[in-house]
């Protein structure tokens, strides 16, 4: 088993999906029950398989975590030194088990929920290439192949966004693609500059890391190389001010977009940080640090006060993405082990939560036909159970301690207290002030949220509307594992702690031998 | 040896050809400007070849003589169809496709 | 002047004619082509009407049967070189061959159907593809001033008549005389740039010519001969501002022959250039640089603005392919700081890949033709409904065209841009920076065709049932969509690897 896993693992689990798709596109679209079977199939077989990976991974102890396992270093474009080079670490391995669980999850909410002009075919098709396209970001351990599967990933969502979307869905479409485009051409003229400046021999991200910690090159390239990179995933985070195509994206795509968007598109611009831009620059992310630091908690503060002034629930939870995505950057702009770790915990509780609050915004609007906050209410009476659950998941969401989003936010707030050495000391404690202070604000927005959409009495349009019922078992099934996973890592987060604290120390290098131990 | 002087010949030839070319509007009247062209071209190899000592140059100029005039077939067979279909040889005429 | 004349005739009675040895495995590509094209034509003429369903078969095969060379010499590996160096066939010629052969087989089975349900004189028409491409196969191996001139009309003479070929449409007719009489301008012109070469040199054959013109620098005559040879084929590849027939060819011409010229017609014209440019001008970089940038800068940008414009699909293309024209040309601008094999592998590379793609969409608007019996873009709303796997396989060709991973056109970009980044000259980086500029507008106009397939609803009254498409469409679609997937992906390498031209 372990050779396999060892041989071939990876790649299977990232292609996987793709056979899956290349399956349906055989079969006849109108046999739906068969595609959704196939769909799902698909990617229950890939998340058994990572499962197994993954708990073989879990095995090797924590000594092994660190170094990259089941590596396949395979010769692709000999030329120009990429090559097919994959690997798991502790950095990579929660955000695949995050992957790998929420894409079987939205396939089940699927299964009676085809958004908008239907074609299921087509639809699951363009969500296994989504699965393949994050897994194989996640696993990625040469530029070029990690920019191939980031672009992947941009196609499908585009195309989901824009077919089965609201109706802005063109603009919302146009728009996404539009933005992170841009940023991933920049992204690549980086990589390029990257390559040119530590002698054009490989695109490894360990060699890359090696060859920049030996060399010497000028400080002022590694900061402009830092920034096209920045621009990059600082746009796929999004950090304020790029974010403006999240609200409209998030508003227009289908539930299921909405959800693999929240839950696992986003982590590709902060994963990118962790793994990429960190890692092999870090003289030039102690520059930069400050300014990420910067806009992540104006990006708190600003997501904040935007989900005030939102009238669609939406477009609320999607400025909440904003704000908590902030802390995530701020746990990464301190560059300690401490902060980084928080922020890895920070991206999968946000997947997890804001997944799930996507989930239900989805299936209220199924049952009201409209998500706009002044004409809910009394979620509580017509439909008790998913009332509860927009209220558990709105806890969760505000950082409630013993509940997955406080471990995310609480210890990214510490870190700030002490950064890197080289970092001003002063300017991240305002910082961390400041993202205290949107805690209180996120409070604010998501209990006023609660109240009034689940609290009170329903409006008169929807008192006696037969199609509002209570949760449906597809939605069970889909909501159940997310719940339980929320409260699991709020009392046990020590195991995603675990697991990615020594590949952080291990990443940040000549960070941590120089900053505090 | 008197190359300058073919070479002028020449490069008159080819300069009338060029300006009739962007001039005239009749398709034959185009097709005998770049005859002129072509023709300056061989004056141009032949010279050049007696000059240098070469046989290139006249094997150049037969294989450009015989070319040109499956090319002239060619054309004034299009310049007839159009002729036919438009009781017209005049090029600006031609104008349904623009852009 | 008499005297010389007879000294030459009394030379040549001293050595009597010896007929040079030839290598019958060099030429074998040819030879199979020609004899393949002569079988067609004999078929033709003994069945007449009975046997006309059989034709395009049979070229096809011919193609197929030309390519069994093409891989013996490939794999023998030794690069053969014939006539006193005027013929090399080494693996540069080879990888174009090849590509040459799979571009005609493609757009053979492209033609098919449509040649056959059109009422067209259609075993002439194969007969002047095969002619055609040999024209291609004599252009990748010629080295020779003379053996270019001859390949380059054998390609174009034939292409004349088939942009007429609808005989009774005066669109065809004009498409065929703007591009007839441009081509033959273009041909004239750049005779006149290769004569002046010739009286410079006293020879034909570009490596002698390289070596002859190496130290005489840059005078007005040298310059002149190197601007207008550069300017012929500049009409042949459709740079700006010598592209103005490309559209109104493209959109009167049948459309099979519109893809042959998009991407044959286009690649042999580069071909031409990057032999004469890169052998013959090898010293001269001081004169063909400069020239080829303004022309690569000025062709992607016009081409792009213009195509933004268009609402016709095929005149989109032809637009987005004189853009496309401009990326190619890039590594032109830059052979002396990188070495000419490198620029030529760069070319060679996007070549492949955008023969691969092009052909691609060609095959996809042919198919959806069918149906709209439109080439506007407006027609192909709601495509998705009635042709889904029509949308996909275009919306595959459009990003690859786009330069979006992971389909072929992102690789055939990257290495374009890495050719010009390499030597971090200032020429090289500004063009990558206009070519960057360039690859995001051009991502604007592939989208809308997209957001018509995908977004927009068919218009009432459009027949919503599933399009049929016949086999020889759907066989090309499926060679252009693998080439187009593996190219970005899992054979980027070995594709590197064979258009790697270091025995250049």
């Amino acid at each position: 088993m372990t050779e396999f896993f060892n041989d071939w693992g990876i790649t299977a689990l990232v292609f996987l999906p793709l056979v899956g798709a290349l399956l349906m596109m055989l079969v006849p679209a109108k046999d739906e029950e068969l595609h959704k079977t196939i769909a799902l199939g698909t990617t229950v077989i890939t998340g058994v398989l990572g499962g197994f990976m993954l708990w073989d991974f879990w095995g090797m102890g924590k000594a092994n975590w660190s170094t990259l396992q089941y590596v396949q270093d395979r010769t692709w474009i000999d030329v120009i030194n990429a090559r097919y080079f994959v690997g798991i670490d502790g950095i990579s391995a929660p955000l695949i088990a995050l992957t790998l669980l929420v894409v079987p999850l939205v396939l089940i909410y699927s299964w009676n929920h085809i958004p908008n002009p239907g074609n299921a075919k087509m639809f699951l098709i363009l969500i296994l290439v989504l699965h393949t396209g994050m897994l194989g970001s996640f696993v990625a351990q040469d530029l070029v192949l990690f920019f191939v599967f980031f672009e992947v990933v941009l196609l499908p969502m585009y195309f989901m966004i824009g077919v089965w979307g609201g109706e802005q869905r063109l603009y919302a479409a146009i728009k996404f693609f539009l933005f992170t485009l841009f940023g991933s051409a920049l992204m690549l003229v980086s990589f390029l500059a990257l390559y040119w400046v530590t002698g054009g021999t490989t695109f490894s991200i360990p060699g890359l890391a090696d060859q920049v910690a030996a060399g010497d090159i000028a400080l002022g390239t590694q900061v402009a190389i830092f920034g096209g990179m920045f621009l990059g995933f600082g746009i796929k985070v999004p950090m304020f001010p790029f974010h403006t195509w999240l609200p409209d994206a998030h508003t227009q795509a289908p539930t299921q977009g909405s959800v693999i968007l929240a839950a696992v598109l986003l982590k590709l611009g902060t994963y990118g940080f962790v793994r990429i831009a960190i890692p092999i620059l870090p003289e030039a992310a102690v520059e930069w640090a400050p300014w990420i630091g910067l806009l992540a908690v104006i990006g708190i503060i600003y997501g904040a006060l935007g989900c005030l002034a939102q009238t669609d629930m939406k477009r609320l939870i999607a400025f909440s993405s904003v704000a908590h995505m902030g802390y995530v950057m701020l746990g990464i702009a301190t560059l300690t082990p401490f902060g980084i770790n928080a922020a890895i915990f920070g991206m999968v509780a946000h997947g997890l939560i804001t997944g799930m609050l996507f989930f239900i915004a989805g299936s209220v609007k199924d049952r009201f036909h409209t998500l706009e906050i002044k004409r809910l209410g009394g979620l509580l009476v017509q439909a008790p159970k998913m009332g509860w659950i927009l209220g558990f998941c709105t806890m969760a969401s505000l950082g409630l301690p013993g509940l997955a989003g406080f471990w995310g936010e609480f210890p990214a707030i510490l870190a700030a207290y002490s950064p890197a050495e080289g970092i001003s000391t002063t300017l991240f404690r305002v910082y961390m002030v400041i993202a205290a202070l949107g805690t209180v604000l996120a409070a604010g927005y998501l209990l006023w949220l609660l109240q009034r959409t689940a609290f009170g009495t329903p409006s008169e349009e929807f008192a006696d509307d037969p199609e509002i019922v209570d949760m449906h078992a597809s939605e069970w099934i889909a909501w159940l594992p997310l719940l339980v996973l929320i409260v699991f890592f709020g009392f046990l987060p020590g195991i995603i702690f675990d697991l990615t604290d020594g590949t952080v120390v291990d990443r940040l290098g000549s960070l941590v031998a120089e900053g505090s131990p | 040896m008197l190359l300058n002087q073919f070479l002028g010949l020449a490069a008159i030839l080819f300069c009338i050809g060029v300006y009739g070319v962007l001039t005239r509007r009749n398709g034959v009247m185009v097709l005998m400007s770049i005859e002129l062209i072509l023709n300056a071209v061989n004056i141009n190899l032949v010279a050049f070849g007696a000059y240098q000592g070469d046989v290139g140059g006249q094997v150049f100029a037969l294989f450009v003589i015989a070319v040109a005039a499956a090319e002239v077939g060619v054309g004034l067979a299009i310049v007839l169809l159009i002729y036919r279909n438009r009781r017209s040889i005049d090029v600006s005429e031609a104008d349904l496709l623009q852009g | 002047m008499v005297a010389t004349l007879l000294g030459i005739l009394a030379q040549i009675e001293q050595a009597p004619f010896v007929r040079p040895a030839i290598d019958w495995h060099a030429v074998a590509p040819e030879l199979v082509l020609l004899a393949g094209g002569a079988l067609v034509t004999v078929f033709d003429l003994i069945f007449m009407e009975r046997g006309r369903k059989y034709i395009p078969t049979l070229t096809g095969l011919t193609f197929l049967a030309a390519l069994v060379p093409v891989l013996t010499l490939w794999d023998n590996g030794i690069a053969r070189s014939l006539f006193d160096g005027a013929y090399i066939t080494d693996r540069y010629a080879l990888v174009l061959k090849a590509l040459f052969l799979l571009s005609g087989y493609v757009i053979v089975l492209m033609s098919t159907n449509y040649m056959a349900e059109g009422d067209y004189y259609d075993s002439e028409y194969y007969q002047l593809i095969s002619a055609s491409i040999l024209g291609m196969l004599v252009m990748a191996s010629s080295r020779d001033l003379i053996g270019i001139f001859v390949a380059l009309e054998l390609i174009s003479i034939p292409a004349y008549l088939m942009a007429a070929w609808r005989k009774r449409d005066l669109k065809s007719n004009e498409a065929g005389l703007k591009y007839m009489l441009m081509g033959v301008f273009a041909s004239a012109i750049m005779l006149y740039g290769m004569s002046l070469l010739y009286g410079l040199t006293g020879d034909t054959k570009l490596r002698s010519i390289s070596s002859a013109i190496a130290d005489q620098g840059t005078t007005p005559i040298i310059t002149m001969a190197i601007i207008f040879v550069i300017i012929g084929f500049g009409f042949k590849v459709s740079a700006v501002p010598f592209h103005t027939w490309a559209p109104d060819t493209y959109e009167g011409a049948p459309t099979p022959l519109t893809a042959f010229l998009a991407v044959a017609s286009k690649a042999a014209g580069f071909v031409a250039l990057m032999n004469v440019v890169l052998y013959a001008f090898e010293f001269q970089p001081e004169i063909a640089e400069p020239f080829i940038w303004l022309l690569s800068a000025a062709t992607m940008t016009v081409g792009n603005l213009i195509a933004i414009r268009q609402t016709n699909v095929v005149r989109l293309l032809a637009y987005s392919g004189v853009a496309q024209a401009g990326y190619m040309l890039a590594p032109l601008a830059v052979y002396e700081v990188n070495g000419i094999e490198a620029s030529a592998s760069a070319v060679v590379t996007y070549l492949v890949i955008y023969a691969a793609m092009n052909l691609g969409a060609f095959a996809v608007i042919m198919a959806a033709a069918r149906r709209t019996r439109s080439g506007e873009i407006d027609s192909y709303r709601g495509m998705l409904n009635w042709a889904p796997g029509l949308t996909v396989l275009m919306t595959i060709f459009l990003f690859s065209l786009a330069g979006i991973p992971p389909f072929g056109g992102w690789f055939a970009k990257f290495e374009v841009f890495r050719v010009l980044l390499t030597g971090n000259t200032f020429s090289g980086v500004s063009l990558a920076v206009i070519a960057a500029v360039n690859s995001v507008v051009a991502a604007f106009y592939y989208l809308n065709i997209m957001k018509n397939m995908w977004f927009m609803d068919a218009p009432e009254g459009t027949d919503q049932s599933k399009l049929k498409i016949p086999s020889p469409l759907v066989a090309a679609l499926a060679i252009t969509l693998i080439v187009t997937l593996v190219t970005g992906t899992v054979l980027a390498g070995p594709l590197r690897n064979a258009t790697d031209f270091l025995a250049f």
